[in-house]
């Protein structure tokens, strides 16, 4: 492997000196003279015709300023991608608890209170849909209607359907000596940031614009949204995104409603709106993780090689797309997991129902079947009586093979390395042989047992076939000789500021300290695309090459110039630049030559992935351009007696190509096992008939540091030819194979599988459930 | 009512309703707003401060109950000169920071714990900061950071 200056090597995050000194700005902590509150008035019901929204009371009250609905806004407000179902407030129906009806902005949260209470709203309750695995019946309620462009959209309930197809499994399977059939199914999760949304608008003078300052992940696609439902032009609107407090994929949709509200209601007051959300109010009208109930046929030879795979599965979309059907679409992709068959169908239906909605998050679809497929893994491993890494060894994607989509695999492909290290690591062997015969012995009711279980993940780069997929940068060399770099993609706490950093100041060879880098505005940077689906590091890091050596260029030009020499002839030293007879000359003395010489010291690049495709008919293609590949190994201790399980042991190895910012690389791989652990054992997010039955941290549980244990963590560093200095993507798989390692790993203990997620203390103690579902008063609207 | 306490050494008076929350006196009358609120009920620790060296949530705590009383926050760590403390570098450090909303809380339970205990275990760490949520970092690199500051302040003052 090459060596770096600064690719590596251990670095300060960009913006971690303003987070610990306290002083770094998020959205609620703006404030500006004159500004006005503003809260949005959301549904009590899940599905609804709005038959009358009275404004004209609130309006008298003293202190309230402007009042909302869908009416103030172009085309109602309709927006969304890539299905356009969802309105700025809710127009004609309201979809789930928390869809949002009208806007109040005000004086102070007294008068705010007193507006909502006096703003009429007369709703005529529709029969809901629940149960997604109904929801196709030809009886059932239809949720939306077909948008007017979009007339492949939706059937029915049926929001769009996926396929995989090689070969015939069925075939196959009646064949296979070996057999498996079992459901899975996952739960909703939520992404809980601990910073809840909001935004705040600024208009121009005469309300010839806006600014919106908005914790969103993507403030291009913001932009486009209020350009479209505003009726102004994009010279009117700014979007800048201020310090994000985390978001993991579910700052888009609720976010872009939020800020067409406050944009709007700034646009009519002439003075700056200001709208933040309360916990119980983010919980309620959140985008969530879809749910997925799988069904999963596995058939192999009797020695455990696999040869056909057919899956099926339903995602619960909610009330809206969302960003649902390229989720799903991953999903799809992944449901067989890393392996090789004869034969694969994998079948998704995405279907609308009034459980709230479901949207990006971490993992991006891939989070749920890798749940299904890796259980299913462990399951064969026991019917054949094989070692789980053993059975997966076998069976792995190695690099030329051919995945069941159709798509040839380059030799970047790690995971058979990923797998045999975190059983070193692990203490595999030894640990598995005890517990194995452990569980086998008789229970003694209280009786503490360890148990250990694997997992394996691969994880397409970047939003695949269906998706845009570019990233843009920019540098600038200032006067004072520091360098502004901008990208599209933003930063919500995840590093790739750091990361690009990195990767502008290797490719220039100047000292990463020179380098600033604004955070995401619409006016100051160029549209890459919305920052989700891993697509950070190598879009934008790509890009960011892409710039800073068309800069290198420039700067190699005027030092050769400058030198009296060729440019080949140039060597670089630290910052110094050398030719064969001059003196050295400094950075500084480069750039006022070539200032001298009339070169101007900014360029751009853009980069676009490698060409993929798929056909959506066939269900073959090449899907993505590479994969992730990775390998997690749980141990837990579970306490027979109450149900209880403690992860205390936990190792990871991910092929992550060559790393490039190594805390952010770490604490991204301990994030996502965290929030795995999480949506393993404890997060749940009940629906009773449509109402979230969490709605703060004291009901919603998200680990707390005795819950995770100290995780040890480990890189295949083979460089990918396709990343920035060989990088791959890390953001999301992190959090992809955790549940499935720790579900095996309570198997491994107890004996009993859970096919279900979380694994509750009751799941794990009796095998199913005791909780009595909630009721719909459990869930508070939190207006108050 | 008025209201009148130690804020990071300096002495503060305000006026404010009975009721004010010590976190929305901070927040929103002394403009404040390193201390943040991530869920207003007492669960998430975002509004850690130190109330006479003992860690509290802001949220929960009436201003009225720090009448006189000494308050540390974020905005009170940083040295004389604005630089962070050797807490606050180590979290820089470690890679302890990711979005950075949970970071002034976590600081505070840090100092705390090290004001009461000079070597703390892993677990112990863990168990102080356990009121405190953090959705990105996995607490690991926090974790690394407070074991490493005891460490060092252990080092320069071994009698502490
Ligand atoms: S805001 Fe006080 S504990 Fe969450
Ligand atoms: S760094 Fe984001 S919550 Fe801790």
């Amino acid at each position: 492997m090459p060596e770096f200056q600064f690719i590596g090597k251990p670095t300060d995050r960009v913006d971690a000196l303003e987070k610990v000194l306290g002083t770094a700005k998020y959205i609620d902590d703006y404030s500006l003279p004159g500004m006005l509150v503003a809260h949005t008035l959301r549904s009590n019901l899940p599905h609804a015709r709005i038959l009358r929204v009275d404004v004209s009371a609130a309006l008298k009250i003293p202190g309230v300023v402007a009042v909302i609905t869908c009416e103030d806004f172009m085309d109602h407000g309709r927006f969304g991608y890539p299905i356009a179902d969802m309105f700025m407030l809710a127009y004609q129906r309201v979809r789930y608890v928390g869809d949002g009806i009208a806007s109040i902005a005000a004086e102070n949260k007294a008068a705010l209170q007193l507006g909502l209470d006096a703003i009429q709203v007369e709703l005529e309750e529709l029969p809901g849909v629940f149960n997604p695995l109904t929801a196709l019946n030809a009886s059932t309620t239809i949720v939306s209607e077909q948008p007017w462009d979009a007339p492949e959209y939706p059937r029915g309930n049926l929001l769009t359907h996926y396929v995989v197809r090689k070969n015939d499994p069925q075939n196959e399977l009646a064949r296979c000596p070996v057999t498996l059939e079992e459901d899975y199914s996952t739960m909703h999760q939520e992404h809980a940031y601990l910073e809840t949304e909001g935004a705040l608008a600024v208009p121009w003078p005469g309300s010839s614009g806006v600014t919106v300052y908005a914790s969103c992940q993507s403030p291009f696609i913001n932009r486009g949204n209020l350009v479209r439902t505003l009726g102004l032009g994009e010279d009117n609107i700014r979007v800048i995104q201020p310090q994000v407090g985390g978001a993991f994929g579910g700052k888009d949709d609720l976010m872009y409603q939020i800020s067409g509200q406050v944009a709007k209601l700034a646009l009519l007051t002439d003075r700056p709106v200001k709208m933040i959300l309360s916990r119980e109010e983010s919980l309620i009208a959140s985008y969530k993780r879809d749910s997925m109930q799988m069904h999963v046929q596995l058939g192999a030879d009797a020695n455990g090689k696999l040869r056909a795979s057919q899956i099926h599965a339903t995602v619960d979309s909610g009330a809206y797309a969302s960003i649902t059907p390229f989720t799903a679409w991953r999903s799809s992709i992944h449901a067989m997991g890393p392996y090789r068959y004869d034969a694969c169908h994998v079948d998704t239906d995405v279907v609308y129902t009034n459980n709230g909605y479901s949207g990006a998050f971490r993992g991006f679809g891939n989070t749920e079947v890798c749940f299904a497929i890796e259980q299913a893994m462990d399951e064969l491993a026991l019917m054949v009586k094989r070692d789980p890494i053993d059975l997966r060894l076998q069976n792995c994607l190695r690099p030329g093979d051919t995945t069941p989509h159709g798509q040839l695999l380059g030799d970047d492909v790690s995971l058979a390395e990923c797998l045999e290290q975190v059983r070193k690591l692990s203490d595999w062997k030894r640990k598995h042989a005890a517990y194995t015969r452990q569980a086998a012995e008789p229970l003694t009711p209280g009786e503490f047992r360890r148990g250990i279980g694997v997992a394996a993940v691969f994880h397409g780069m970047s939003l695949g076939a269906e998706g845009v997929d570019f990233a843009v940068g920019t540098l600038t060399v200032n006067s004072d000789y520091t360098l502004t770099l901008t990208s599209g993609l933003t930063d919500y706490g995840t590093g790739s500021r750091t990361a690009f950093t990195l990767i502008a100041a290797e490719t220039l060879g100047l000292n990463p300290q020179r380098f600033n880098m604004p955070r995401p505005d619409t006016d100051l940077s160029h549209d890459s695309g919305p920052t989700v689906a891993s697509r950070a590091t190598v879009l934008g890091g790509n890009a960011t090459h892409v710039t800073a050596q068309r800069l290198a260029s420039l700067l190699n030009k005027s030092a050769a110039d400058l030198l009296g020499c060729r440019e080949d002839e140039i060597v670089r030293h630290g910052e110094l630049y050398i030719g064969p007879k001059e003196e050295p000359a400094t950075f500084e003395l480069v750039v006022e030559h070539a200032h001298k010489i009339g070169l101007t010291l900014t360029s751009r690049g853009r980069w676009s992935s490698p060409e993929i495709h798929w056909s959506m008919e066939t269900g073959q293609g090449k899907p993505y351009f590479a994969y992730h590949f990775g390998a997690q190994v749980a141990e837990v201790l579970v306490d027979t007696g109450t149900g209880k399980v403690d992860v205390t042991g936990f190792w990871a190895v991910h092929n992550t190509g060559t790393v490039i910012f190594p805390q952010g690389a770490c604490g991204q791989l301990y994030g996502g096992i965290a929030q795995g652990l999480g949506y393993a054992l404890m997060e749940r997010v009940d629906y009773d008939n449509g109402y979230i039955q969490a709605t703060n941290f004291d009901e919603y549980l998200i680990p707390t540091a005795l819950d995770v244990p100290d995780i040890v963590g480990a890189f295949v560093e083979k460089p990918f030819a396709a990343g920035p200095f060989g990088a791959k993507n890390l953001g999301e798989p992190g959090v992809v194979p955790t549940a499935p390692a720790i579900l095996n790993a309570i198997t491994n203990a107890t004996g009993r599988r859970i096919r279900s997620l979380p694994a509750s203390l009751e799941r794990v103690l009796l095998g199913k459930d005791l909780r009595k579902e909630g009721s719909s008063t459990a869930c508070k609207l939190g207006l108050n | 009512m008025k209201l009148q306490f130690n804020l990071n050494g300096c002495h503060v008076e305000i006026e404010a309703p009975a009721d004010t929350s010590l976190l929305s006196v901070l927040r929103d009358y002394l403009g404040l707003t390193g201390t943040k609120e991530g869920c207003g009920v007492g669960e998430c620790g975002t509004c850690s401060v130190l109330l006479d060296g003992r860690l509290v949530n802001s949220c929960l705590t009436l201003a009225a109950q720090a009448s006189g009383r000494q308050v540390v926050t974020i905005e009170g760590m940083s040295l004389p000169d604005g630089s962070p403390n050797d807490l606050q570098q180590a979290f820089i450090q470690y890679g302890a920071v990711q979005c950075g909303f949970c970071t002034p809380g976590m600081v505070l339970a840090g100092e705390a714990l090290l004001a009461s205990n000079s070597q703390p275990t892993r677990l112990e760490i863990r168990e102080a900061i356990a009121g405190n949520l953090c959705r990105c970092t996995g607490y690991q690199q926090i974790v690394d950071a407070i074991q490493s500051t005891a460490q060092k302040r252990q080092e320069v003052n071994p009698n502490a």
